[in-house]
Parts: C-alpha cells; sequence; structure tokens
C-alpha cells in the first residue's frame, strides 16, 4: 500500500467515524467525505462499507442513486449554473451557452484544461434573483451571459493563485 | 402475531384456503390459478417492483339509491397481489378488463427496454435456429440468438397477456458489451428488465450482497460497485441470481446455447448438504445445467458453486469407459467379464486381515452397505471405511453423550436460532448451503453469532464475536466457557436435573478451566470468553456447527464432549431451531455410517459381538461378521504401508489421499500387492491399480444418500452415458460375489439392496425407495404450459426424503432427535480433561500456518488484471505475524517474505500485528481466486479436488524484491 493511498484511507477514516449526527449511514458517510475531500474516491466506498457493516455494493448503490456524489477528484474551482424553471424563463439557457462555449464542454464536466468544474444545478434556492449562478458556492445573481464569461475567465486568469479558497462540494464553508 | 391460522378467501369464484400472513399473490399461485408477476419470487419478500401482478378486490358498500341505502357489490382500484395480505372472506378477481389493461399498459413499458421481436412473434415457436427471420428484427434480437430462447419467464408472461404483435414502444437496445470475464456467469444487461430478483436473492437469501442497483430512475441497471469484477465484489458464485432470472440476462457460460430435452431431478454428490437439483440433460445425454429445487426440504432452492457449477465431470470425455488391467505394467482395456474374473481370482489369496476396502465419500448407502457386506461376509475381515472418514469422531462421539451418533436438528431450523456457535468451520466453502439461513438470521438481525475460529474464514465476517485462539487450543475456550456459564449459574438446572447425568463430575473436571488459565493458553481475551458465554447461555435457542478443522483428530471427540455439554447445560437440545450439527465433509458420510461401513460396528450401529442385533444380521446375511475389529482408513494405509494390509479395494478417489489428511494416501496404496480402483477417471490411485473399473457417476445411479440432518433421499438416475461400460458400486459388487461363489448377493436393483439394509437397520426400517418417491410435497400449478418461474417450472412431486429414526414403515419420521427423551434415558454430560499440548510444529518449520479465505476484504487494495480474456486477482497478499516472531526472524513492517510448508511455498508481504499470537502466522485470501482456479481448471472434477483450509507447520523467510 502506497503512502498516498494510505494518506486518502486515513483522511476518510477521519471524515466518516468523526460525524457528528446521531445516526450514521452510508448516506451521512458518504457526504461526510464528500465534504471533507470534494468527492468520493473508491477507497471510500470501501472504507464507508467497511464502518456500516455493509458491503461496496450497497454503499455504490446509494452513490450512485444520488447524482450530486462525484467518483473523480474536482476541478479546482467549480462553477454551477441553475436550470430551474425560473432561472430558465429568465435566461439560464442563454447564460449555459455561453458558459459551455467558452469551457468547450456541451454537458457538465471538467474544462479540458483541468481548472474548471461545470455543473448545473436544479435550484440554487435564490429564485428572486433568477437566473442564479455559483462561483465556488458564491452565489452570483440576475447573472447575464457576458457578466458570466467575465467570472469565469477571471477564474481562469486567478487559476492556481488560490484566490477562491476551495469549499466543499456542498457548498459549506470549512473556514466557516 | 399468534401462530399461522387458516383463512378462507375467493378468488376468481373459486374458494381457496389460505394462512394468515400470506400475500394474495401466494394464495392464488397455491390455489392454480395464474396471477402474471415478473418481480415476486417464491422464498423472497414480496418487492412490489414490476406492477404486473394486479387484482382487484370485490367489496360489498352501501350506496344509496332513489332515497334508499341499498348494498352493493363494487370492485376497489386495482392493486398489486404481491403486497395484498390476505384476509378472511376476501374476494378477489384477477382478469378483469381492467386489470387486464393495466397489466397490458405496464407490460409494453416493461418490454421497450427488452428486445421483443422474441416475445411477441406469432412463429415463435415455428422457426428453427437457422431459419430467416420473418418478421425483420436486428439480428442481435431475433429469439434464436437469447440464450434463454424456449424457456423464458418473460416470453410466457407476454404471451399469456396476449400482446399484440407489434408494441407500440419501440425498443432501444442499451448497447452494453456482454461481461464474460468473470467465473461461470455469462452477463447481458441488454436483456435486464431490472425486476431487481437477482439484487435481492444475493441480499436477502444469500446474505452476501455481491450485485446492486446502480444509477438511478431510466438508466438504473443492476451491477457491482464502481462496475468491478465479481471476484472482488462478494461473490461466492452460488448462481442464485442465475436460478432466479426470468429473462436471458444471467445465464451459465457453459453449455450456454444448448437446449434441455428433459429435466431429472437428483440430489447433489459434492457434500453432505444433500441439495437436491433439477439436472436439465440434452439429447447427447449430457448434463448441461443444474437448476436447485425450490422445494427441497434441505436446500429451499439454494445451491453453491460446486452443486451449480460442478456438475460438469459427469460428461467429461475423460472419463473410464471400459475397464482396464495391468498387464507388462501397462493398462490396457479389457471386459467387464475378464476384469471380474481376474479380482475375483486374486482376491481369494488375501482373505482376512491382508485385505481392506474402501468407500467413496460419493457412494450410495447401496454401495456403502454392499461393500461392508463383501468386506466381511466374503472377505472375512472387519477392515473397512470410508475415504472421507479421516474424523470419526466428529459424529461417533455424539453417541457417547447423547445417543445417536448424527446431527440433532435440521438444517433450515437454524434460520430461526437466537444464537449460533460455529466452531472450526469453514461452512460458506465446505457445506455451503448450511451457511444460507445462518447469515440469513443474522441479516436480518434475528440470530447472534458466535465463531471460534483460528482461521478468518467468511462467517467471522457476520459473527457478532469472533473468538481468535492459537490453533489447537479450542477446547481450552470450550471449557472456560462452560465453567463460566455453570458458575455464574446461567445454565438450565431444570434441563440438566431431568435430562441429564454426570454434572457433579463435569464440575470437577471443569477446574483447570479458569478463565486466567483458558486467556492465557488460548490467547484470547478473558473479558470475550465471558461474552461468548453469557452470549450463547441467554440467546436462546441455541445451535452449535462444528466441524473442528483446527483441532487434531486424536482430541475431537473430547472437543465434541465440550461442546455436548454447552449444549446440554443451557438446554439446548431437544427442541426446535437448537442442537449439535456436525458438518464432516463426506458427501454420504452419515449414511456410510449408518449402513456399517465403518471397521467397528456392523449396520445400524450394532456392535459386533453376541447381540440380538449382531444375530439379526447373522440371520440375514446367513453369515457371521468377523469378531474382530477391522482397520479404519487411516490405520489401513498405515498397515499398508507396512506391508500387513496387502490388497485393497477402492471405490472412488480422494482429495484426503494427498492432502495430508490421511498421511501419504499414494505411497501407501503403491506398496499394495493386488489394488482394484472403482473410479470414473483415471486419477492417481487408478493409476496405481491392477484392475481399474469405470463407475458410473452419481448422475448414472439410483440409491440413496443420507445428509447431515439424516434425510435419506432418493438419487435418481438423470441419463445413460453413452458408449460406455460405466457400471455403478452396487452391480459390481454383486457381480463380484457372485463370481466369487458368495451366496446373498443376488439384487436386481438398488432397491432390493435398500430392503435389505432396512431389514438390519432399525433405524432406516420404516424406509424404502418405494415411500421416498410416495412422501413428495405437490406444487400445484395451472398447467404445464403457463408461465412460472424457472425454479418453480421443474417443481410438480418433491421429494422430501426421511430423516432416521424411521422405525415403522407407516411412521413418522424424526427431524428432530430428543425431542421426547434420549435413549439412554438421561444424556451423558462428559467430563472433560485438557489435552496436553501437542506439538504441531517442526524443527524445520517452526511457525503455525493459519490459512484463511474470505469473499471480500474491502480495506485491501485489489486489483483485477485478465489473462487470455478472464478476470484475474492480482493483490500483494499479507502474511501476519506477531512482533516477537518478526523480530527474531529480522522482518520490518512490510518486508518481502517466503512461507514454506510441506512442498508449497507462497510469497507475502509481512504485516506485523499485536493481534497475531506468537509462533502463529496467518494469510487470507480472495474467494475470488479460488474460483477463477476452478473455472480455468484442466482437471476433470476440480470441485472434489479443492484442499480444505488447514492448519499446518512453516518457516518464514525474508527474500529480497
Amino acid at each position: 500500500m502506497t503512502n498516498q493511498v494510505q494518506d486518502l484511507r486515513d483522511t476518510i477514516r477521519k471524515a466518516i467515524t468523526s460525524q457528528r449526527s446521531k445516526i450514521v449511514t452510508p448516506l451521512s458517510s458518504l457526504l461526510a467525505v464528500e465534504d471533507a475531500i470534494g468527492y468520493v474516491p473508491r477507497e471510500a466506498v470501501e472504507e464507508v462499507a467497511k464502518l456500516t457493516e455493509s458491503t461496496v455494493n450497497d454503499v455504490w448503490g446509494v452513490a450512485s442513486f444520488y447524482t450530486n456524489f462525484r467518483f473523480t477528484p474536482p476541478a479546482e474551482h467549480t462553477v454551477e449554473v441553475c436550470w430551474g424553471p425560473s432561472c430558465h424563463v429568465l435566461g439560464a439557457p442563454s447564460v449555459l451557452k455561453a458558459i459551455l462555449g467558452h469551457l468547450k464542454l456541451t454537458t457538465e464536466g471538467e474544462a479540458a484544461d483541468g481548472g474548471i468544474t461545470f455543473k448545473y444545478n436544479t435550484c440554487l434556492g435564490a429564485c428572486a434573483q433568477a437566473p442564479v449562478m455559483s462561483i465556488d458556492h458564491h452565489l452570483v445573481g440576475r447573472v447575464k451571459a457576458e457578466e458570466a464569461l467575465k467570472w469565469v475567465r477571471r477564474l481562469h486568469e486567478e487559476s492556481g493563485a488560490g484566490a477562491v479558497r476551495h469549499i466543499g462540494s456542498h457548498g459549506r464553508d470549512e473556514d466557516a | 402475531m399468534t401462530s399461522e391460522e387458516q383463512i378462507n378467501i375467493v378468488i376468481d369464484d373459486k374458494r381457496v384456503q389460505t394462512r394468515s400472513g400470506a400475500v394474495a399473490l401466494e394464495a392464488a399461485i397455491e390455489a392454480g390459478i395464474y396471477v402474471p408477476y415478473l418481480c415476486y419470487h417464491p422464498g423472497m419478500k414480496p418487492f412490489a417492483a414490476c406492477r404486473l401482478c394486479l387484482v382487484q378486490e370485490e367489496v360489498e358498500v352501501e350506496v344509496e339509491q332513489d332515497g334508499e341505502t341499498v348494498r352493493q357489490r363494487q370492485l376497489r382500484p386495482a392493486t398489486a397481489s404481491c403486497t395484498l395480505p390476505v384476509r378472511e372472506g376476501m374476494v378477489l378477481r384477477t382478469a378483469t378488463d381492467n386489470v387486464r389493461e393495466l397489466q397490458h399498459g405496464v407490460m409494453e413499458m416493461l418490454i421497450s427496454e427488452h428486445p421483443h421481436g422474441c416475445l411477441t412473434c406469432h412463429r415463435v415457436d415455428l422457426c428453427g435456429p437457422t431459419d430467416i427471420c420473418q418478421r425483420h428484427v436486428s439480428v442481435n434480437d431475433r429469439c434464436v440468438t437469447c440464450p434463454k430462447n424456449e424457456r423464458c419467464e418473460l416470453k410466457e408472461s407476454v404471451r399469456f397477456l396476449g400482446m399484440d404483435l407489434n408494441s407500440p414502444l419501440s425498443y432501444k437496445t442499451r448497447g452494453l458489451d456482454l461481461e464474460v470475464a468473470d467465473p461461470f456467469y455469462d452477463l447481458d444487461y441488454n436483456l435486464c428488465i431490472v425486476c431487481g430478483r437477482c439484487v435481492r436473492v444475493c441480499d436477502e437469501v444469500r446474505g452476501d450482497s455481491a450485485i446492486t442497483f446502480v444509477e438511478r430512475a431510466g438508466r438504473s441497471l443492476v451491477g457491482t460497485s464502481r462496475g468491478t469484477s465479481l471476484l472482488q465484489s462478494g461473490c461466492e458464485f452460488c448462481g442464485a441470481c442465475i436460478d432466479v432470472c426470468p429473462v436471458g440476462a444471467l445465464v451459465e457460460r457453459e453449455h450456454k446455447w444448448d437446449k434441455a430435452v428433459r429435466v431429472e431431478r437428483t440430489v447433489c454428490s459434492q457434500c453432505p448438504v444433500g441439495c437436491q437439483l433439477n439436472l436439465e440433460v440434452n439429447k447427447r445425454e449430457k448434463v448441461i445445467r443444474a437448476v436447485p429445487e425450490i422445494q427441497a426440504p434441505a436446500n429451499h432452492g439454494q445451491a453453491c458453486f460446486r452443486g451449480k457449477f460442478g456438475m460438469e465431470y459427469v460428461n467429461h470425455r475423460d472419463r473410464l469407459k471400459r475397464p482396464l488391467i495391468r498387464r507388462d505394467g501397462e493398462l490396457q482395456e479389457t471386459t467387464w467379464d475378464e476384469a471380474l474374473g481376474y479380482i475375483a481370482e486374486r482376491l481369494r489369496e488375501y482373505k482376512g486381515e491382508q485385505f481392506a476396502a474402501v468407500a467413496s465419500a460419493r457412494s450410495t448407502n447401496e454401495a456403502a452397505y454392499l461393500l461392508q457386506k463383501f468386506t466381511r461376509t466374503v472377505m472375512e475381515t472387519n477392515s473397512v471405511d470410508m475415504d472421507s472418514n479421516g474424523r470419526p469422531g466428529l459424529t461417533r462421539a455424539l453417541s457417547d453423550t447423547l445417543g445417536y451418533a448424527a446431527s440433532t436438528n435440521s438444517i433450515w431450523e437454524l434460520e430461526k436460532a437466537g444464537c449460533v456457535l460455529v466452531v472450526d468451520a469453514n461452512v460458506t466453502e465446505e457445506q455451503n448451503v448450511v451457511a444460507v439461513p445462518v447469515k440469513k438470521a443474522v441479516r436480518a438481525g434475528t440470530a447472534k453469532l458466535i465463531v471460534i475460529d483460528a482461521r478468518e474464514v467468511e462467517l467471522t465476517h457476520y459473527a457478532h464475536i469472533w473468538l481468535r485462539p492459537r490453533p489447537d487450543t479450542t477446547l481450552h475456550l470450550l471449557g472456560g466457557m462452560l465453567r463460566y456459564i455453570l458458575d455464574e449459574a446461567l445454565a438450565e438446572p431444570g434441563f440438566i436435573e431431568e435430562r441429564c447425568e454426570g454434572l457433579d463430575e463435569l464440575r470437577t473436571s471443569l477446574e483447570v478451566f479458569d478463565l486466567d488459565a483458558v486467556s492465557r493458553i488460548t490467547g484470547v481475551e478473558a473479558e470475550r470468553v465471558r461474552e461468548a458465554a453469557t452470549m450463547f447461555a441467554t440467546t436462546g435457542p441455541a445451535s452449535i456447527l462444528y466441524a473442528l478443522d483446527n483441532v487434531p483428530q486424536e482430541q475431537q471427540p473430547m472437543n465434541v464432549y465440550a461442546m455436548t455439554n454447552l449444549a446440554l447445560v443451557t438446554g439446548n437440545v431437544g427442541r426446535p431451531s437448537t442442537g449439535l450439527y456436525a458438518l464432516h465433509r463426506g458427501t454420504n458420510q452419515q449414511g456410510a455410517l449408518d449402513v456399517g461401513c465403518v471397521p467397528d460396528l456392523l449396520p445400524g450401529y450394532q456392535q459386533m459381538d453376541e447381540s440380538p442385533g449382531q444375530h439379526a444380521i447373522q440371520a440375514v446375511w446367513g453369515q457371521r461378521a468377523p469378531r474382530t475389529p477391522g482397520l479404519g482408513i487411516r490405520d489401513a494405509l498405515t498397515a499398508a504401508q507396512e506391508g500387513t494390509i496387502k490388497s485393497m479395494l477402492l471405490l472412488g478417489d480422494s482429495i484426503d489421499y494427498s492432502s495430508g489428511e490421511l498421511g501419504d494416501g499414494y505411497a501407501a496404496l503403491q506398496k499394495l500387492e493386488f489394488l482394484v480402483v472403482h473410479d470414473a477417471f483415471l486419477g492417481a490411485a487408478a493409476q496405481l491399480a491392477d484392475v481399474v473399473l469405470p463407475a458410473a457417476t452419481f448422475a448414472e445411479e439410483d440409491g440413496t444418500y443420507t445428509n447431515l440432518e439424516r434425510r435419506v433421499q432418493l438419487l435418481k438416475r438423470v441419463i445413460t452415458a453413452r458408449n460406455s461400460e460405466a457400471k455403478p458400486a452396487w452391480w459390481l459388487l454383486s457381480s463380484l460375489a457372485h463370481l466369487m461363489n458368495a451366496p446373498g448377493f443376488e439384487y436386481s436393483s438398488p432397491a432390493e439392496v435398500f430392503d435389505e439394509i432396512a431389514q438390519v437397520t432399525p433405524i432406516y426400517a420404516g424406509i424404502s425407495h418405494g415411500r421416498l418417491v410416495r412422501e413428495a410435497v405437490v406444487t400445484l400449478r395451472p398447467d404445464p404450459g403457463n408461465p412460472q418461474p424457472t425454479q418453480m417450472l421443474y417443481s410438480d412431486r418433491v421429494s422430501q426424503g426421511i430423516q432416521w429414526p424411521c422405525p415403522d414403515a407407516d411412521g413418522p419420521a424424526t427431524p428432530m432427535l430428543y425431542e421426547s427423551g434420549f435413549p439412554d434415558d438421561k444424556a451423558n454430560l462428559m467430563p472433560l480433561e485438557a489435552p496436553a499440548a501437542t506439538q504441531l510444529t517442526t524443527d524445520e518449520n517452526p511457525l503455525l500456518f493459519v490459512p484463511g479465505r474470505v469473499l471480500a476484504q474491502w480495506d485491501r487494495e485489489v486489483e483485477v488484471i485478465r489473462t487470455d480474456g478472464m478476470n484475474h486477482i492480482q493483490r500483494e497478499e499479507l502474511l501476519e505475524l506477531h512482533p516477537q516472531d518478526a523480530a527474531a526472524l529480522d522482518l520490518s513492517q512490510g518486508d518481502a517474505v517466503e512461507v514454506s510448508g510441506k512442498g508449497w511455498h507462497v510469497s507475502a508481504a509481512a504485516y506485523i500485528t499485536e493481534a497475531a499470537h506468537p509462533g502463529v502466522v496467518s494469510m487470507t485470501t480472495l474467494f475470488g481466486e479460488l474460483a477463477a482456479r476452478l473455472e480455468t481448471s484442466e482437471d476433470p472434477d476440480p470441485m472434489s479436488k479443492i484442499s480444505g483450509l488447514r492448519v499446518c507447520p512453516v518457516r518464514v523467510k525474508k527474500i529480497a524484491l
């Protein structure tokens, strides 16, 4: 076992054994892992199976059911665009088109240079501000296509500079 | 809820009697009324996913009509019958227009994900495999390209519903690749209708969860975690998923395209569980598939990798077809006449103490009985035994304490046990189906499981308490538990007082087993022993399963006494879901013992002295058996080595001749002057023989097996091997005796032999082949043309076997021993003697090696590689050892080491841990490796060549990488 894998397993174990909720389930454990490292690697599925006394297949059944879990490391930055009904009618399609075009993507995924992960979101919970997008879990409201592109470009420029801190994928700021 | 009550309901105007707790679908099936269903399967919890099994309930309601209240009968909305509990007086309709319309809609949706050219075609029964499809169905979707064509449950259901020729929904293939890289299985998820039966049977019934639903909604399919190989997903390759699949998605690879021309039911020959299997036979008289029988009492529709995939040896081209005789040092083909004549002539020279006979683990009761009769009356010696009888103490010791040398209860009672104690037994591999009710009960949370084993085996993963003593100290652990139970008043004094004797002697003998000493000797913390003892004594009903794999043979009886004591003092004998199960390895070992195929007892456990039983046997045989006990398998081989035994007759070969269980068996056989081997293959034993006789396999033989729950079950001849002169053992022995001018061997069938067994064996007196056929469970079906799950389709009349003792032809069988008392009035609590420590290691090999094998280890890195298109597991094995030993060997964590034992060596990485016992090293491998090895084996019968997990002495040395 290489040290890197061992470290990863240790991080995962720490995350899933220090859950605060009283009821520990495969789902709560997977969320804990995703919060800690931003994705669910194979090792996490195995460790959660061990902790919850189930099999990797049971855990995978849960993990693969939810589209919010990701199984590869996320890029440094995450851009999400809401495509819920309010955002849709107020112009989300043009925002989506602009960003996808800029990132040379056809659907969700990582941009070719690896710096940005793009995701659809069904509701960011700010319908009054529609259309809404989120840049590393910071919301931007009433966004227009040009403005959205500006944000994304800025991320590209700052990429690697650490201007926007990496935050867990469930939107809870680790420093908070 | 109280126990099951009779309930009367009406389905489609037919009065149906059912039981409370049943669901409407079950009641309908039992009454022979067909309701289409795809996700329900007998033996599993209702799932209500396919929505096909719709029914409407007819109720009386009060309605206002012209200002008056009148009562009217009305149909309620359609509902799934698999989740509709029955109520007294319920009235159901299964074929209303509304139901049929809904079912059509449901089915259309279902088959929009399955190629349906094959399902709705009117020509489906008319086309041959090479005909041009007149419906222009694309090549991949044609009915003839589905391995389940002509035995497809989905197709039968579609046709029952009378679906239109063209479904309005077009079918879109998923475009998935066939998965063929795992052993035994071919998986084509393009055909899957996601009924979930496979996932549920794996989880609910087998307790493995090796497969799961992946993804969600429209993309949901069956798969494994991250799409890994079944080899690493915890699959035990039992084939249960294949057996329940209603379509062609999961099929057996071997004979995938073969069509069965008939199906015959017999008893599996691979282990002593006694699973009934439906064997499909093709037109060339080959056994092509095995489907476990769902109504069978010992296996409840389950099988294991051996039974499901290990029948190929029956068809193997290397089968011996004609007798062979050694001429000029070479085995040459000959005729039966010549071979038998030669044997008869030669055997005359060796009558008496120079001769020994050994039955095969797979010999039927009839063969074993005739072999001992032949040996005793014709060869005039008692040296007759069974090749799997390396551990006679396992069952025999039970007769000293309880009365009968056999397991006390039935296998599936384990499902209802409150606590199961498993002692040194690798159940999942050796007697697989016995583990099924145990795992099921543990997973359901109704049973506690305590495992005592130095090895990491499958059941240790399910255990609430796993006590891992130093090898060879099991007895101390049992003694410690026993003493704690008695000291802490956890025993059942009423039961002991009334039904046992010898408590005081037992108490005195337990003085040496105080927990500190026990803990010191076994290396198990005292607190853990206390916990286990308390759990066992307070969580009734409790059962004990044991194989004593890690206990030296001479200590086995004492261990059995200890376990019997445990069961007795806690009152766990003679009640449902209690008792002791001796997990021996020979398929028909119980039967062979019952019919006297042992050197020191006559049939029916009768003594050889001047007892009434002996006289009765003498009267039937017309001759007296020799007075002095003969040699058992172990002693006979030693005597052959020493030259006192000069001739042997072997029925079958055995892994134990080379596994070390019986010493160096083949070397001993080589010393013989005259060796006759009756075997299906020219194996290692046959190659040493002077005459080799071709044996019929279990599939070509009529007879009976007695399984480990004392159930006598009928074997039926399934095939007649073509162009082969292979014969069953009973025929061989009768003919041979006849040639040697011995009277009393004039049998025309195994049934006649069995009648004689019943005559001389009081516990079998009420059993006959005729009764075994007669007493069967009859499954009602609408008619044979109607759709049913494959497993149900084969049921019809399923013999339930008869559990001995059954002394009267019209008297009952005995599923549970000692319910109303012990044969000697009271059971004996046997005093325990602490054994002197046995030296298991040698100077050359100073460490004890403890092998383990489990289905999965989730915390270990595994890589699956492909060689020749097949998956193989690659991972670094870890050798666990104690820091003390590591220091002595100058090893540090992760060093590469080589472990070598007698004739083998393996490399691994050192894993130094305080959890290991000093002087003991252990290594656990994955079952998947074994499965891959079995699949690719060149051996005609690889399943019988799996060596058990034996503790053995080794040496360890550091190697450079």
